[in-house]
């Protein structure tokens, strides 16, 4: 079983989402109306086959909630489990948001979300400029793998003892390739017709599907109880 | 009688902020259809002519300029860069920095997209092309999991995919090995039987001399000598070497070595006494594990990329190491100098035993792209960083014994690429490695600068230093490999000593 | 260079330097992990790192748009990571005042290059807005939860609605620092090997 979503709806989602963990539940029902909205991203991951991904994010949040509903009524004392309480309240309160964003940056194609950006009508310049950043972070990756390589040969790891150096050391070969290797793609680019004055056209065709309204309509209703919740209640 | 479609007319240019012009008066008038090939020294102004026809120079790379260039009908001085994108492709030298999606399919349409085309036509067009150049097995991959061959197929792809009419190919060949440049042939091949017009500047000339149709000897930024295809093909080695080409024919002998097509020649030389490299199994795939990794042995068989149980290296000697990209090389070399810490293998020298770390110190690998490997803002402070008791006299002598020492307060990225490799090579003298290794230190380098180098690891190996390198380059070997080693799938294949 | 528009090349300059300023926001950002005191030193730690490739980029465009192209891509990528986007207004009004202030300069005045990349640094603090905006609600959940007022006052003792106006002077000042750090090291590297 495949499920595509347009990216639209995922951006959507990471909208709702980022907007509910900046509201705390208060009541037994917005718990189960988050959890619930949490969820949603975890199956879509195990939809998609990433299925370490979903069991590493369930294991991690439930345990979390577990921990955080358990020491909830104790007035928590000693270092330990207030560290512990404090850590996992954030984690519960905040993962949610990075679940569906990794949900959302794992499974969308780079030239998906370009398109998405096109379709709504995001200036040319930066959807240019956004591609590159996509583009060139597994090149930083490459890049700076082989820096630390070199810097293992050298014994350099630790800078030579000195912070300054730690960061110097691995900066400065890494700027020097990426603005390399930035020219180099530059000039590439501009022969193929980069920056012209034509508009660009882009052979994603990005659709909206039942799945896509559903989830659409599940996210705001649950945004709305939030509100609701919050503002009126 | 053919049409002419492009046209330089004496055209006299220099790079802002150089000392001197990088093309002098150079006129050159290309057919439509012909296939041209733009051969000489480095620096000598092939890739600034590949520049003028494609509009990099004057509108991307800024400088002086005069005279006139026509492509195809347009004045390059005033037709944009963007206008030009249908009507003149270039594939470039570096597979790794030209392109600009993340997967195969994103860069096929990418031009196409550029140009405002519609979708319907575009997708069409990336299927004729992928059937063309066949290249079922990489859509939609990755760019970053492929191989340079791979790569430089798709940036071929992606060029074609705008329907040139004429297509340049700046030193494509630099970074591939056998079986890539064997299928880039194809390729080119293929365009000029579609009647492209096709100019190819590179270095490496032997696959190409049954292509091209009139060769340009370029020197000094001028155009010095011009050959037609026979004869280019009829010139002698010493010919080539006094102009500082390399040969137009290779030695069968290499081709069959290089390219993996000689399963027979296995043999294996005795060494009686050396650097014993024991137990190197590793793989990058790990089993799972729960508690602790577990060691690679011999009995992980074939799920090992890597696996060589002994194998001693001639010390003193210059030793190439062969064999097709992908099918180990690099991870032997990780492994020998100690990169991949899974990797258990222990360096036996002198009765000396390197295990893990150790193994850093005693050997030093000088990378593909030595700008990894440079941290410092001047080449005496690079070498001092890889000493220990930061001896400022030896420094000075192992630079002098390099030719830098008129360099110690420069910055290494301002130097040129050979000077680089020197200023690493210095520093891993100054580590007191004795086994070092290079990884295809001679990718793009044309004659003279590879004979450089060449002479360059001779003289270190002769003064004791043990001498192991990866490599595609046959005439390399010819210069300066005592033996050569080939990998096959992570196993060691042969071991020959070569006659020299 | 004349040309006083962005072009395909800028646009270009620009993603990568994005990119680069996003993988020290991020490098920093793991830190972060280790215990809530260390997310409060960002304000110390990105300004100053982040100077090394923003300093190089100042001098690469000097066009107007360089650095509002710049906070408008943080923006989205903080939205679409999960961090929020309630900062968005303070990054891309950080980048576009940070833009007119280097333009002010022609972007070749040293004192407005720095006075710029501190402004700019303002971004950083929208890292905390999630965090500040739930804090206050989120307290009092604690405390009605049974927490003791000790634990929640430490909790959020780094980091609350007052703090915020501290962290933004911190961040514009260790923004100026790090622009003369940075520039040191663009003049050590960058322009003695030519590249500048």
């Amino acid at each position: 079983m495949s499920l595509k979503l347009d990216p639209r709806t995922k951006l959507y989602m990471i909208f709702v989402v980022s907007a509910v963990v900046m509201m705390s539940a208060t009541a037994p029902f917005l718990w189960a109306v988050r959890i619930t909205m949490t969820m949603i991203p975890i199956l879509l991951l195990i939809v998609e086959k990433h299925y370490a991904a979903a069991f590493r994010f369930l294991i991690f949040y439930g345990t979390a909630l577990l921990l955080t509903f358990r020491f909830l009524s104790e007035q928590s004392k000693g270092f330990l489990s207030a560290f512990l309480v404090g850590y996992c309240s954030i984690i519960v309160q905040f993962m949610p948001a990075m679940i569906t964003a990794w949900y959302v940056v794992r499974t969308t194609k780079i030239g998906e979300f370009v398109c998405a950006m096109q379709k709504m009508h995001i200036l040319d310049g930066i959807t240019i400029s956004l591609a590159v950043v996509m583009r060139f972070f597994p090149t930083i990756k490459e890049e700076y793998a082989a820096i630390r390589d070199a810097m293992k040969m050298r014994g350099i790891m630790l800078g030579g003892g000195n912070a300054a150096g730690m960061i110097e050391y691995r900066m400065i070969p890494l700027l020097f390739s990426c603005v390399n290797i930035g020219d180099e793609l530059s000039a590439a680019a501009v022969t193929r017709g980069l920056g012209g004055k034509v508009k660009r056209t882009s052979v994603q065709v990005l659709k909206m599907s039942v799945a896509d309204y559903l989830l659409m309509f599940l996210f705001t209703a649950a945004l709305a109880v939030f509100v609701g919740s919050k503002y009126i209640g | 009688m053919m049409q002419t479609i492009a046209q330089i007319k004496n055209v006299t240019y220099r790079y802002k902020g150089a000392a001197e012009n990088s093309l002098d008066r150079v006129s050159l008038s290309i057919k439509k259809g012909e296939t041209l090939l733009l051969c000489g020294a480095s620096g000598s102004g092939k890739t600034s002519v590949i520049r003028l026809l494609n509009g990099l120079i004057p509108h991307y790379y800024h400088g002086d300029m005069t005279g006139e260039v026509t492509v195809n009908g347009h004045d390059i001085a005033k037709t944009q860069l963007y206008e030009l994108a249908g009507v003149v492709g270039t594939v470039f030298q570096n597979p790794r920095s030209q392109f600009f999606s993340v997967d195969t399919d994103g860069e096929i349409v990418f031009g196409p997209e550029n140009i405002g085309l519609d979708p319907k036509e575009i997708n069409a067009r990336k299927e004729i092309i992928a059937k063309q150049m066949k290249l079922d097995k990489l859509l939609g991959r990755s760019l970053f999991e492929l191989s340079g061959g791979e790569k430089q197929r798709i940036a071929c792809a992606s060029v074609a995919a705008l329907l040139p009419e004429i297509i340049l190919l700046d030193e494509p060949s630099s970074n591939l090995d056998m079986e890539a440049i064997g299928m880039l042939h194809d390729i080119v091949c293929d365009w000029k039987r579609q009647g492209k017009t096709i100019i190819i500047s590179e270095h490496r000339l032997w696959y190409l001399k049954d292509l091209v149709d009139r060769v340009i000897y370029m020197d000094k930024g001028k155009i010095s000598l011009q050959w037609s295809s026979k004869e280019f093909a009829e010139l002698s080695e010493t010919e080539t070497r006094r102009l500082g080409l390399r040969p137009t024919r290779i030695n069968e002998h290499y081709l069959a070595l290089l390219s993996e097509q000689d399963d027979t020649r296995k043999g294996h030389v005795d060494i009686p006494e050396g650097i014993l490299l024991k137990d190197f199994y590793f793989s990058y795939h790990h089993k799972p594990y729960i508690f602790r990794k577990k060691k690679f042995s011999a009995a992980d068989g074939d799920a090992l990329s890597l696996s060589i149980p002994e194998l001693i290296l001639p010390k003193g000697k210059v030793t190439a190491v062969i064999g097709s990209n992908g099918t180990g090389k690099s991870t032997f070399l990780r492994c020998v100098c100690g990169l991949e810490k899974d990797c258990t293998g222990v360096i036996i020298s002198n009765g000396k035993e390197y295990r893990k770390r150790q193994r850093i110190g005693f050997s030093y690998m000088v990378m593909q792209d030595v700008n990894h490997q440079l941290f410092t803002d001047n080449v005496e402070k690079e070498v001092l960083l890889s000493m220990k008791d930061k001896n400022e006299k030896r420094c000075h002598e192992i630079l002098d014994t390099l030719g830098l020492i008129e360099y110690k307060n420069t910055h290494p990225m301002a130097l040129s690429g050979g000077q680089k490799q020197r200023v690493a090579i210095a520093s891993a003298i100054a580590a007191g490695a004795e086994l070092l290794l290079f990884d295809e230190p001679t990718s793009g380098l044309d004659y003279a600068h590879m004979e450089k180098v060449g002479d360059f690891l001779r003289q270190l190996a002769d003064s004791g230093s043990t001498v192991l390198v990866s490599t595609h380059d046959p005439e390399f070997i010819e210069q300066c490999c005592d033996y050569t080693l080939r990998i096959k799938k992570g196993r060691l294949f042969s071991f020959q000593e070569r006659n020299r | 260079m004349n040309d006083k528009k962005l072009q395909a090349k800028d646009f270009i300059t620009i993603g990568i330097f994005t990119a680069l300023l996003f993988v020290v926001e991020f490098a920093c950002g793991i830190l972060g992990f280790i215990h809530p005191y260390i997310v409060a030193s960002y304000v110390v730690m990105i300004p100053i790192v982040g100077s090394i490739p923003m300093m190089l980029f100042y001098t690469k465009i000097e066009k107007f748009g360089m650095l509002s192209i710049m906070s408008v891509l943080l923006a989205i990528i903080m939205f679409v990571t999960g961090m929020g986007y309630l900062g968005a207004p303070l990054i891309i009004a950080s980048g576009v005042i940070a833009d007119l202030i280097a333009k002010s300069g022609g972007y070749k005045s040293f004192k407005k290059t720095i006075i710029s990349y501190g402004v700019f640094c303002l971004w950083i603090c929208a890292n905390y807005f999630p965090v500040v905006v739930s804090a206050d609600s989120y307290r009092k959940n604690l405390i009605d939860g049974g927490y003791s007022v000790e634990y929640c006052d430490n909790l959020f003792r780094a980091i609350n609605s007052k703090t915020i106006a501290v962290l933004l002077v911190l961040c514009f000042v260790f923004g100026c620092v790090g622009a003369l750090i940075g520039k040191t090291i663009v003049k050590k590297h960058f322009e003695k090997a030519g590249i500048v």
